[in-house]
C-alpha cells in the first residue's frame, strides 16, 4: 500500500464519519442510511475484495469505537461489504454496481440492527426489516455519488492500486 | 463475479475472527474502555467543528417540513415569552433557536433549575445503537454522566458520558432505557420504558392501578429514578390490559426524539463550575 493510499483512505474513513454523524443521519432519520458503508462498497466495487475488505474492517472499527455500542459490530458488517461488493462488482456499468452497493448496504445495516439486538440490548429487531427496502434505496442512490466520485479518484496515477508484478522465470531443460 | 484467492479467504477469516474478538472483548467488561473514551473525545472535537461548518445548512433543511406551523408556533411564543426573550442575545436572529432559549428559560423558572444550553452536533447511529446525541457541553462546562437533559418542555433523555468539551447524550425514547415516572393524575409510579420513535410504554407498579387516557407523566420522585423528579415524559394515547392483568399505556412523548436541536443540561450541585452561561431560575 503506498503511502499516498494511505494517507487518502484515512481521510476518507474520517470524512465519511463526520458528514454522518452531523449531515447524513441527522436529514435521514429514523432510516439507517450510512455514507460510510456505502464508500466502503464503492472502495471494494472499484479496487475489489481484498481492499474493500481492509477499508471495511478499518472504518468500522473506528465507527465501533466512536461510539456507545460494543467494538467489532460495525468491523465485521462492514467487512461484509468489502467482500460482498468486491466479489460481485460488474465494473462496467456505473447504475449497476451503485444498485449492488445499495442492495448489500442495506443488508449490512440490517445485520448489524440484528446483531445488536441480539448482544447488546439494542432496538426492536423487526426494525431490520421494516427500514430495510427505504434504506437500501437511499444507499443505492448515494452510491451513485459516491462510486463516481471514488472511481475518478482511484484511477488517478497517484492512487491507482499498485498491480502485482509478474515475473517469468526462465526454466532451463532439466538435466539428467 | 470475481473469485477470491486462498490469500484473500484467509484474510477475511482472519479479520472476521479479529472482529468477533473486539466484540467479545467489550461485551465481556469493558476492557476497549479507555480505547472508547479515547475515539469519542477526538471525533467529539471533530463534530463540533464539521458542525459549525454543516450545522446551519442542516438545520435549514430540516425546518422545511414545518415551516409553516413553525411560523404561527413562534408567533404566539414571541408574545407570550416577550419579556424572557429581552434576556436573551437581542442580536440574536435565528428565531427558531430564540423560541428555544425562551422554552428552556421557562423550564429554568418552572422547575427551579439550573440549566446549561447546548447544541446537538451529532446524531448516534440509530436503527438497533443506542439512541444518542453528541452535545457540545462537557466536562468543562461542568457536565457529569448521569445529568438530565431537557428541551424546556419535557424530558430528552441523560448524559451518559461527559469528555473534556463534549458530551454524549441517551435520549430517553432509546428502546433499552427506561425512566422512573409517575402519573400526575393518581400519582401512581411505574417505568416507562422508550419504545423509539413510538414514544414510550408505561406500566404502572401497581397492577391496579387506573391509567386514563390523556393522564399526563412526570419523572418520579427524586431517589427511584436517576432524572431530575418533575420533568414531563408525555401523555398517555392509549391502555390496555394484558390477559395476566398487566396495564400498558402507550405514552407520546413531550419532546420529540427525533427534532432535538437546542437542548439543555440541567446541572445539580457543580453550576457553578460551568465554563460558560447558564440559565437560571429568575429571582
Amino acid at each position: 500500500m503506498t503511502r499516498a493510499r494511505l494517507a487518502a483512505a484515512t481521510a476518507a474513513i474520517l470524512t465519511a464519519l463526520l458528514l454522518q454523524a452531523t449531515l447524513v443521519a441527522p436529514l435521514t432519520a429514523p432510516f439507517a442510511v450510512s455514507l460510510p458503508a456505502v464508500l466502503v462498497a464503492a472502495v471494494a466495487l472499484v479496487d475489489g475484495p481484498a481492499a474493500g475488505m481492509s477499508f471495511g474492517f478499518v472504518a468500522g472499527l473506528m465507527a465501533d469505537l466512536g461510539s456507545h455500542h460494543p467494538a467489532g459490530v460495525l468491523a465485521l458488517c462492514w467487512l461484509g461489504i468489502g467482500l460482498l461488493c468486491g466479489t460481485f462488482a460488474d465494473r462496467r456499468s456505473l447504475r449497476r454496481d451503485a444498485v449492488a452497493a445499495g442492495i448489500v448496504c442495506g443488508l449490512a445495516g440490517s445485520a448489524a440492527t440484528l446483531l445488536l439486538a441480539m448482544v447488546h440490548s439494542g432496538g426492536p429487531a423487526w426494525d431490520a426489516a421494516r427500514y430495510l427496502v427505504p434504506t437500501g434505496l437511499a444507499d443505492a442512490v448515494l452510491a451513485l455519488v459516491v462510486l463516481a466520485i471514488v472511481r475518478r479518484m482511484l484511477r488517478s496515477d497517484s492512487l491507482r492500486a499498485p498491480h502485482p508484478v509478474l515475473t517469468e522465470l526462465a526454466i532451463g531443460p532439466r538435466r539428467g | 463475479m470475481r473469485q477470491l484467492t486462498r490469500r484473500q479467504r484467509v484474510s477475511a477469516i482472519v479479520l472476521a475472527m479479529l472482529a468477533l474478538s473486539f466484540l467479545t472483548l467489550d461485551l465481556g467488561g469493558g476492557g476497549l474502555r479507555e480505547a472508547h473514551s479515547g475515539v469519542r473525545g477526538a471525533l467529539g472535537s471533530l463534530y463540533r467543528g464539521t458542525d459549525a461548518v454543516f450545522g446551519p445548512a442542516r438545520r435549514w433543511v430540516e425546518g422545511l417540513p414545518s415551516a409553516g406551523t413553525n411560523e404561527a408556533k413562534i408567533a404566539r411564543l414571541k408574545q407570550e415569552n416577550a419579556q424572557l426573550r429581552g434576556r436573551l442575545d437581542a442580536r440574536q436572529t435565528d428565531q427558531r433557536t430564540g423560541t428555544q432559549l425562551a422554552k428552556l428559560q421557562r423550564a429554568a423558572d418552572g422547575g427551579n433549575h439550573v440549566l446549561l444550553p447546548t447544541r446537538v452536533v451529532a446524531l448516534g447511529p440509530g436503527q438497533g445503537f443506542d439512541w444518542t446525541v453528541t452535545v457540545d457541553v462537557g466536562r468543562h462546562d461542568g457536565v457529569q454522566a448521569g445529568q438530565s437533559v431537557t428541551d424546556g418542555a419535557g424530558l430528552v433523555g441523560r448524559v451518559l458520558h461527559a469528555d473534556s468539551d463534549s458530551s454524549v447524550v441517551l435520549l430517553a425514547a432509546d428502546p433499552g432505557s427506561g425512566v422512573g415516572v409517575r402519573d400526575v393524575r393518581n400519582s401512581e409510579v411505574g417505568l416507562a420504558t422508550g419504545a423509539g420513535t413510538g414514544g414510550f410504554v408505561f406500566v404502572p407498579l401497581n397492577p391496579d392501578a387506573v391509567i386514563k387516557v390523556g393522564d399526563h407523566l412526570s419523572t418520579g420522585p427524586t431517589g427511584s429514578t436517576s432524572y431530575v423528579a418533575g420533568l414531563s415524559v408525555g401523555r398517555v394515547t392509549a391502555v390496555r390490559t394484558s390477559a395476566d392483568g398487566t396495564v400498558r399505556a402507550t405514552v407520546v412523548p413531550t419532546a420529540s426524539p427525533t427534532a432535538v436541536d437546542l437542548i439543555a443540561v440541567i446541572l445539580e450541585g457543580n453550576a457553578s463550575q460551568a465554563g460558560r452561561a447558564v440559565l437560571r431560575p429568575a429571582r
